[in-house]
Order: structure tokens, then C-alpha cells, then sequence
């Protein structure tokens, strides 16, 4: 061979391996809003089982063994089914050490047991929670950088500036919120010369997402969770590529990843369904098993003893003791005046002798947290008379109540049912306020009760203060405990209880 | 670093929160989610019969999804 010609074939070859050695192959897995939902289940509306996080974690390993891989989460994987909420979140970290997460961001839902069992949980944790714009809690790191491939990739966190309005004041009392879009840019420009690739992990929707990545450039890649959407089509804003897989581990987000010369060539992003079937993951299938095994037996553990039986089958057409029992609760968990429920929320009664909280369960099986909201006297007796205005049909809109005491006659026209009205022993005054507890189902609408929606149409500006929230109509929720859960803590508390029909709702002709 | 500042959260927002179910308006609770504006419009059973919900790009949401000030969310 002649001697320009070897020289031109070692140039070719040199640069064909300058040219492999600057190109990488990389993958992001991510999941979001997982909420304990560790066994696969059938969604509303479903006939098939999705989810299982056995199975996810099998896709995992198998996903990862193909080319350099970082796993994380976008936040709520620690609160909300019984498989992680017993264990205020302590499965969800197990199997995520198992599963060996790069990265998680705190969700507004991170905070629901309180910092103290966060503080626990991140110390469990053998993967960093991030958290930039979260001022007050020390344990959060704002970004962590990852080394993949050779590649320099910078993993910044941020959470809903909302969070405060989500969980219960107290969970949050001492902190602060910043703003994502401004902490993301404070943290973009800190880290983007000195990395090859940035990721935000957020929490904050899909459509704050996109707002995020049309004010802050230097993104690479925002993972989101918060809003629980299924990106299947993915979404570019500018370079930035915006993901998100759905909830429950029933998805598992793919991104794969061609990045040369520090620059993204390629990017190519699927959902893949996670469903039983196939290959479980043997390790994490076992810690699933393990605290699936304690939720069961948890269901039988006696909570305390009803000394008079519990009367759940009447509360559609009258008061009862079961009825008086959960609304006094709820009033007094939201520190109300009164408290109004529709009997539709209550399921089924309680025999005297032992409760267990399979007991609890059963009578409130809902996803139901406590909401207070002030209502005018005139507003209340307006949602009274909304409660009794089917009784002839037995339907659920007929309200138990706490803290109120009103009189009906069934014979009068609808809308003009209720007699007498007091509250707190004294008569109702249509112009007074009066803080009325009820559950998120009544406060959105639900059963046809419009008042308390009403009531906060009219509202201003809130805010939390000495760990309560104060506001002009909306003084309590609490959407990260269940109101079974309150239920069972008060039973607990008392041991004994004997609630009784006590004259709150009297029938008059 | 732990804060030492007055406990003050403040949103600067309404209590009240507009969304839109099939392009009609409704007022929710802030920190309430997809299934509580489905609730609000009465069509929280058109999920038991098989419908999904979807955002303005035609995403799939979840019934616990957030919702935001203005969101827009289709069932079909």
C-alpha cells in the first residue's frame, strides 16, 4: 500500500474513533405518583389488572442491563394506598433501595406524615430526594450530578409551590416554597456550563412542565409527575423534552438518549404498560409480599369497642348514632362549628362488641378527606334543605350532622322541608358565618350539595399562619389522610365508645 | 439549614379554583384533582362505563391528577 494511502486510512480510523468515543448511548427510566399502589390493581372503570410493582422493577433490571441507565422518580411515592400509608412510606423506600433509584423528588404528598417521619424516610433512603425550592428542610439536596457513560448529568428537583395548600398546615409549618421556574433558572445557570446534560425532576403538572421549559432555557429533559399524565406522544419545547409516566407504576417512561459532544442528537421516549404477567422481580415481589401480608393482618387488629351497635342502614332517611359518631369526629378534627355529610358516605353498620378496622373500612371506604369551609346561616339551611329534599327516594344526599340540631316536615314541598335551625344550641343567624366540616366529595359538588362551592367562589386571598390555615372561606383540609384513617386514630383514642341518637334531626308535621 | 422565620405561606391566589370540564367552567377547592371537577360536572360515572379523561393535548390523566387555575379536561 502506498504510504498516503496508509496515511489516509489511519486519519479515516482516527476519526472514526474520536468520532465513537464523543458519542453516548444513554437511557433515563422514570416513574411518577406512584402512591403505594405496589400490587397490580383494576382502575375505575377497568376490567384488567395494571401496575404491580414487581413487575415494573423486572423491566427495570432488564431495561437497565441493554446501556448506561438513571432511574428516577417524580415525587408521590410514598402516600396514598394502604401498602404504603400503614407504613407511612417506609414499603415505598424499601422497595425503592431495592430497586436502586439515582434520584427522587419530593412530591407535595412526601409531606403527609409530617416532617419528622420525612426526615425518617429520606435516612432510609439510599438515593437522594431532592427538593431546590423547599427552604427549611436540610435534608433535601437541590440537584445531584450523575456520572452515565462518561457524561456529566446534573438532576435538579423542584415541587408544586402548592404544597402548603395539600396537606395539613402542621406538615409543612417552617418552610417554604419558592418558585420552581425561578429556582430551576437560579440552578440551570449555575450547572449547565460545567455538565454535559441537565435534567429537571419535577413535581409541579404537566402544564406548569411546559411553562417551565418555555421560560428557562438550558433543560435537557424535565421528568414530571403531579399531574398524573400519560405523555405518550412526547413533547419538545424548544430542546427541551418534556415526559411524564401516568401514575401507580402502571407505565414505566423510557428515554433513550444519543448525546455528542455534549449535545442531545437523538432522543427517542415510549411508555411501556406494566401489567401481571411475565417475570416478577423476586426481590421486590418479596418486600410487596412481605408488607401486603401486614396490610391484611392489619385489617383484623382491634381499634377499640362499641358499647350500643352502629347504625349505618338508616342514615338515608334519619339521624343515627354511626351518623353523629363521624361527623362530631370530623368537626372536631377541623376545629368547625358543625359538620354536614351526606349518609352516602356512610356504607354499612358496626355490631356492638369489637372494632376492627376492616369495621372502619367497610362503613367509609372512600377516598374521603376533611374539608371546612364557612357558610352563612342562610347557607347552611339551604344545604339542609338540599339533604332532606328526596327522603320520599332514600337517597344519599340526606345529611348526618355535628354540632347542628334542625327540625323537618317531609310532607312540605322540597326546598321548603326544614323548620327550625340551630347551631351550637343556638338558632341559626342567616347572616352569621359558621364553619361547616364536610368531606372533599360534598365540597366538590358531589350528591347535588352546591353550597360549599358557592361559599368558595366568594373567597379572597388565604394563607397559612402559626401552622394553621387561615383564609376568608376555605379554613381546613386536609387531603393527605383519609377520613377512615381519622376515624380509626379517634376509636383508638377513646377505646370505648357509645354514641347515641340524640334529637339532631326531628321530624314535625 | 432549619428557618427560624415566621411560619407565613402565602399564595397570592383565590380559594376558589376555575377549571373546565367539556369546555363548561366549575369552581373547585384548591388542591382537589380530576376526579373532583368530574364530580362537580355529574359525569364522574361516565369512568365506570369505560370513558377516560384527557388535557388540552389530548393526554391521558389520571383521577387523581392536580389540576391548575384555567386547566381543561375532556371525557370522552
Amino acid at each position: 500500500m502506498k504510504p498516503f494511502l496508509k496515511v489516509i486510512l489511519l486519519l479515516a480510523s482516527a476519526t472514526i474513533l474520536m468520532a465513537c468515543a464523543a458519542q453516548h448511548e444513554i437511557r433515563i427510566l422514570h416513574v411518577n405518583d406512584f402512591h403505594g399502589f405496589a400490587t397490580a390493581y383494576k382502575p375505575y372503570g377497568s376490567e384488567s389488572e395494571q401496575g404491580g410493582l414487581a413487575y415494573l422493577a423486572q423491566r427495570v433490571e432488564e431495561l437497565r442491563s441493554e446501556k448506561p441507565t438513571l432511574l428516577v422518580a417524580a415525587g408521590d411515592m410514598i402516600q396514598g394506598n394502604n401498602w404504603a400509608n400503614l407504613f407511612q412510606g417506609k414499603s415505598s423506600i424499601e422497595a425503592m433501595n431495592s430497586m436502586k433509584f439515582d434520584a427522587v423528588v419530593v412530591g407535595n404528598h412526601e409531606f403527609d406524615f409530617g416532617q419528622a417521619i420525612l426526615k425518617e424516610r429520606i435516612q432510609e433512603a439510599n438515593f437522594p430526594f431532592l427538593g431546590a425550592n423547599v427552604a427549611g428542610l436540610s435534608q433535601l439536596k437541590s440537584y445531584v450530578v450523575k456520572n452515565l457513560d462518561g457524561l456529566s448529568i446534573a438532576v435538579i428537583g423542584v415541587v408544586t409551590g402548592d404544597t402548603p395548600t395539600t396537606t395539613h398546615p402542621k406538615n409543612v409549618s417552617g418552610l417554604q416554597f419558592s418558585s420552581p421556574v425561578d429556582t430551576v433558572e437560579k440552578y440551570v445557570r449555575e450547572l449547565r456550563a460545567k455538565n454535559d446534560i441537565i435534567v429537571v425532576l419535577s413535581h409541579i403538572g404537566f402544564s406548569a412542565d411546559m411553562e417551565l421549559a418555555k421560560k428557562v432555557e438550558g433543560i435537557d429533559v424535565i421528568v414530571g409527575g403531579h399531574s398524573h399524565t400519560k405523555v405518550a406522544k412526547p413533547a419538545v419545547v424548544g430542546k427541551t423534552h418534556i415526559l411524564q409516566a401516568f401514575e401507580h407504576g402502571k407505565v414505566l417512561g423510557v428515554l433513550d438518549l444519543t448525546v455528542k459532544n455534549g449535545t442531545i442528537i437523538q432522543a427517542h421516549s415510549r411508555l411501556e404498560p406494566i401489567s401481571p404477567g411475565g417475570k416478577e422481580n423476586r426481590e421486590v415481589g418479596s418486600i410487596v409480599a412481605k408488607y401486603q401480608k401486614q396490610v391484611d393482618s392489619f385489617m383484623d387488629v382491634t381499634v377499640g369497642e362499641s358499647l350500643v351497635d352502629l347504625d349505618g342502614v338508616n342514615v338515608r332517611r334519619q339521624e343515627t348514632n354511626l351518623g353523629n359518631l363521624i361527623t362530631d369526629i370530623m368537626r372536631k378534627a377541623a376545629g368547625a362549628d358543625a359538620a354536614i355529610i351526606n349518609g352516602g358516605t356512610i356504607r354499612t353498620s358496626i355490631k356492638k362488641g369489637k372494632i376492627k378496622v376492616s369495621d372502619v373500612y367497610a362503613v367509609v371506604p372512600f377516598d374521603n378527606y376533611i374539608v371546612a369551609i364557612k357558610l352563612t346561616g342562610r347557607q347552611i339551611r339551604e344545604t339542609l334543605e338540599h339533604g332532606v329534599s328526596a327522603i320520599e327516594a332514600g337517597e344519599g344526599r340526606f345529611p348526618q350532622i355535628s354540632g347542628i340540631a334542625f327540625t323537618f316536615n317531609r310532607h312540605a314541598q322540597a326546598g321548603s322541608r326544614v323548620k327550625e335551625v340551630f347551631i351550637g344550641g343556638r338558632p341559626i343567624v342567616a347572616d352569621k358565618e359558621y364553619t361547616v366540616a364536610t368531606n372533599d366529595f360534598l365540597a366538590a359538588g358531589g350528591d347535588g350539595y352546591k353550597a360549599f362551592g358557592n361559599a368558595v367562589k366568594s373567597s379572597k386571598d388565604y394563607a397559612v399562619i402559626g401552622g394553621a390555615m387561615k383564609g376568608d372561606k376555605l379554613v381546613y383540609s386536609n387531603a393527605g389522610k383519609w377520613l377512615r384513617d381519622v376515624v380509626i386514630e379517634f376509636i383508638k383514642s377513646r377505646k370505648e365508645i357509645y354514641p347515641r341518637v340524640e334529637g339532631r334531626i326531628r321530624e314535625v308535621k | 439549614m432549619e428557618m427560624n422565620t415566621e411560619e407565613k405561606y402565602t399564595t397570592g391566589k383565590d380559594t376558589d379554583m376555575k377549571v373546565y370540564v367539556n369546555d363548561q367552567e366549575f369552581e373547585l377547592v384548591p388542591g382537589m384533582t380530576v376526579k373532583h371537577a368530574l364530580i362537580d360536572a355529574g359525569l364522574l360515572d361516565m369512568i365506570k362505563q369505560g370513558k377516560k379523561v384527557y388535557d388540552e393535548m389530548d393526554n391521558e390523566i389520571g383521577l387523581s391528577g392536580a389540576l391548575t387555575e384555567g386547566a381543561k379536561i375532556y371525557i370522552r
